[in-house]
């Protein structure tokens, strides 16, 4: 019977199967239609910030940044020199190790990212750095202060955040405005700082400052206690023996807590603390547990523009996905990292690693949310128009508004306290 | 050197002593009657201080109140965490003893990190910022507080492993276990009971740290390696030794500071655990307690 079956007529499944992939193929191959091809519908971009580890609280937040940049960006049409391709963000958690964060690094760019952002602290950043430069990928730092990341001039490193130097020359005008104002004697100062690649640098700067420019004052003891450290009874008696007039503290989050808690507890009388510049004085974590003992402290940070437009849409918005949250240091610049990069891209109009490190080499980027000009990068790829500001933590019934800036003027949103109430004369 | 300052941090060492104490009880404890240690030490202490936090936030139960239901609570999580893990683990050798315990640390870290957050919470309590003079000293109150119960319930553990059927059982059990279970001991629930003790003593330390430090997610992993030397100081599951190794320790690490850098105020504790492991390996009341 099987000589007796009709073959169907025409084309059959197989065959058009068949065929199909065969013409599939051949298009990829050469490219038809091109237009496919030009424009990625995804640029893949890697964001590696200490979400675990010591301190994952400000990992967590800048993440959160990042990836709220790439929300706002995709939504308003993504990159559209690109055919408005949007932007992949692949999230990695370096856990403040730094050959975590080089894994990290690499694993993000075997799997296609065109540009690295991160990391928040100084020892990971100097680890992707290096691999950045080794592997060609632009690499844009959103928080990290040490000097050394780009003292080596790697021309793939770019960095938003100011370096620890510029950190140093505002703190000094900060403090010659102050002690000209309020008309004081500093006779004695401690430094402290937690041990980390970042506390080192910046309290070694700052002790180098005070020598440089021949301050009145006298360093009677710098005191140096471990990243995450959970008692500072001791350091706290050395500094109540040493009798110093200011406090200059380099903390992180956590260590700023017990420091004024150990202060309060052994009676500790100083004019005040004036923090170099350092994160710990002012997350709502912070304000919200200290309450009264957080008032009055200074503190010497690139802070977000009160009165500037953008960061009053960028907060309203992060408040309201983050309750009790509101837009700081790091979190301001976790946003402003990836409006970088996609503003190179735009420019760019490619995803090549050469055309996006000469695009962010002619950044011009106004519309952020921070103090200071334009992100505008130098040779070295430091942003020269980074700056900080004078914070200081001020009785509000609104414990969301207790951050005020005080200094510069032009930032300023309330007028500073100094000399401080002493810590257990507040009510 | 001012002898006042060397006398004030002698004194806080001592009263912080009290406490590393209590955390090391509990490991001591745990390794002394089945021969495992607890990896998960400081995590579990971590836990059980975001545990009081939340009593403190919720039920405006201060620390030194909530304790007794944080260290209940850590009671039945060291048991069930006994008879789900540690029991299947027991006659396994070390290194694979060691892997589960270790991840067990890594469960309870997280736990807590997706629970609480990666912040540090640390919520006002009533006496946290409570001192006063002595003499030429200022005397901390949550510290001195935490020393005293920290004693209490060492006390307290040991008068029921000497006095109480179930403490005599479990010491039985520590001595010779294949002799306890000859004899009719249920191994199983004294092995569970016993690490539910050492959970409930590191749980107890955990509500007494919450007015002394913010509590941080990842904060355990050094509390279960100063435990460690502690323990190893001490007399490995010698109870008495995990105190007096607790003291050593708390009142060593605060004095180093003042000839050391605080940053190096760790190497204190390894160093006396190096000298310790060369000239004493036993520990200081190993075999007894």
């Amino acid at each position: 019977m099987k000589e007796d079956q009709v073959k169907p007529q025409g084309i059959d499944r197989r065959t058009f199967l068949k065929t199909s992939a065969v013409v599939g193929a051949v298009t990829a191959i050469t490219g038809f239609p091109t237009i496919v091809r030009s424009q990625p519908k995804e640029i893949v971009i890697g964001s590696i910030q200490p979400v675990t580890g010591p301190i994952p609280d400000i990992g967590i937040g800048m993440q959160r940044t990042n990836r709220m940049a790439v929300d706002d960006i995709n939504a308003r049409g993504g990159i559209k020199s690109l055919g408005g391709a949007k932007i992949k963000l692949l999230l990695g958690d370096h856990g403040a190790k730094e050959e975590v964060a080089r894994a990290e690094a690499e694993r993000f760019i075997k799997d296609g990212a065109v540009c690295l952002v991160g990391p928040f602290l100084s020892g990971p950043a100097m680890a992707i750095a290096t691999l950045a430069e080794q592997r060609n990928i632009p690499f844009v730092i959103d928080v990290a202060a040490m000097d050394a990341i780009t003292a080596k001039g790697y021309k793939n490193v770019f960095r938003c955040f100011p370096k620890t130097e510029l950190f140093m020359v505002s703190i000094g005008k900060f403090l010659d405005q102050i002690i000209q104002e309020k008309k004081v004697t500093i006779k004695k100062i401690v430094v402290s700082n937690v041990g980390d690649a970042f506390g080192r640098s910046q309290g070694a700067a700052f002790i180098k400052l005070v020598k440089d420019k021949k301050y009145p004052f006298e360093i009677v003891d710098h005191i140096e206690y471990p990243l995450g450290v959970k008692d500072l009874s001791a350091e706290v008696a050395k500094i109540k023996a040493a009798k110093p007039d200011v406090l200059f503290p380099v903390t992180r989050t956590g260590d700023s807590k017990l420091l004024l808690r150990e202060l309060y507890k052994q009676r500790v009388e100083l004019m005040g603390i004036i923090s170099p510049g350092s994160p710990g004085w002012y997350e709502p974590e912070h304000i919200r547990d200290l309450d009264k003992l957080a008032y009055y402290v200074l503190n010497n940070v690139p802070w977000v523009n009160p009165k500037s437009p953008v960061f009053q849409d960028v907060n309203k918005r992060f408040e309201k996905m983050y309750p009790g949250q509101y837009l700081d240091t790091n979190t301001g610049w976790g946003y402003v990292g990836v409006q970088v990069i996609a503003d190179a891209l735009e420019r760019a109009k490619s995803t090549d690693p050469a055309a996006l490190r000469e695009a962010l080499r002619k950044t011009n980027f106004k519309d952020h949310p921070m103090v200071g000009g334009p992100v505008v990068f130098d040779e070295k790829g430091d942003n020269i128009n980074a700056t900080t500001a004078l914070i200081q933590v001020l009785p509000d019934k609104n414990l969301d508004d207790r951050v005020k800036v005080v200094l510069p003027k032009e930032f300023a949103v309330a007028p500073y306290v100094f000399p401080w109430k002493q810590l257990w004369d507040r009510g | 050197m001012d002898p006042f300052l060397v006398l004030q941090l002698a004194l806080q060492g001592f009263l912080m002593g009290g406490v590393y104490g209590l955390i090391a009880l509990g490991l001591s404890l745990i390794f002394g009657v089945m021969k495992v240690i607890n990896f998960a030490h400081g995590e579990m202490m971590v836990f059980a201080m975001f545990l009081s936090i939340t009593l403190l936030l919720w039920g405006g139960l201060d620390p030194y109140l909530s304790l007794v239901i944080v260290a209940a609570v850590m009671f039945g999580v060291g048991y069930a965490v006994q008879r789900v893990f540690v029991n299947r683990i027991l006659d396994l050798p070390e290194a694979m003893q060691v892997l589960v315990l270790v991840g067990l640390g890594i469960i309870f870290e997280n736990g807590t990190l997706m629970i609480w957050g990666g912040s540090d919470l640390s919520p006002k309590t009533s006496l946290a910022l409570s001192s006063f003079r002595w003499g030429p000293v200022t005397v901390d109150v949550p510290r001195l507080i935490a020393f005293i119960l920290a004693i209490v319930i060492t006390l307290l553990v040991l008068l029921f492993l000497k006095k109480t059927n179930i403490g005599k059982s479990i010491r039985a059990a520590a001595d010779n276990r294949y002799g306890a279970l000859i004899i009719g001991v249920h191994i199983n629930r004294l092995y569970g009971i016993c690490f539910g003790i050492g959970a409930a003593c590191v749980g107890a330390a955990g509500a007494l740290l919450v007015p002394l430090m913010p509590a941080k997610a990842t904060m355990g992993a050094p509390y279960t390696m100063i435990s460690f030397v502690i323990v190893i100081l001490g007399g490995m599951g010698s109870l008495i030794g995990a105190l007096i190794g607790g003291l050593i320790i708390g009142v060593a690490e605060s004095l180093g500071t003042v000839f050391l850098p605080s940053s190096m105020k760790q190497v204190v504790s390894f160093t006396i655990m190096i000298v310790i492991l060369l000239f004493k390996p036993q520990g200081l009341f190993g075999g007894r307690g």
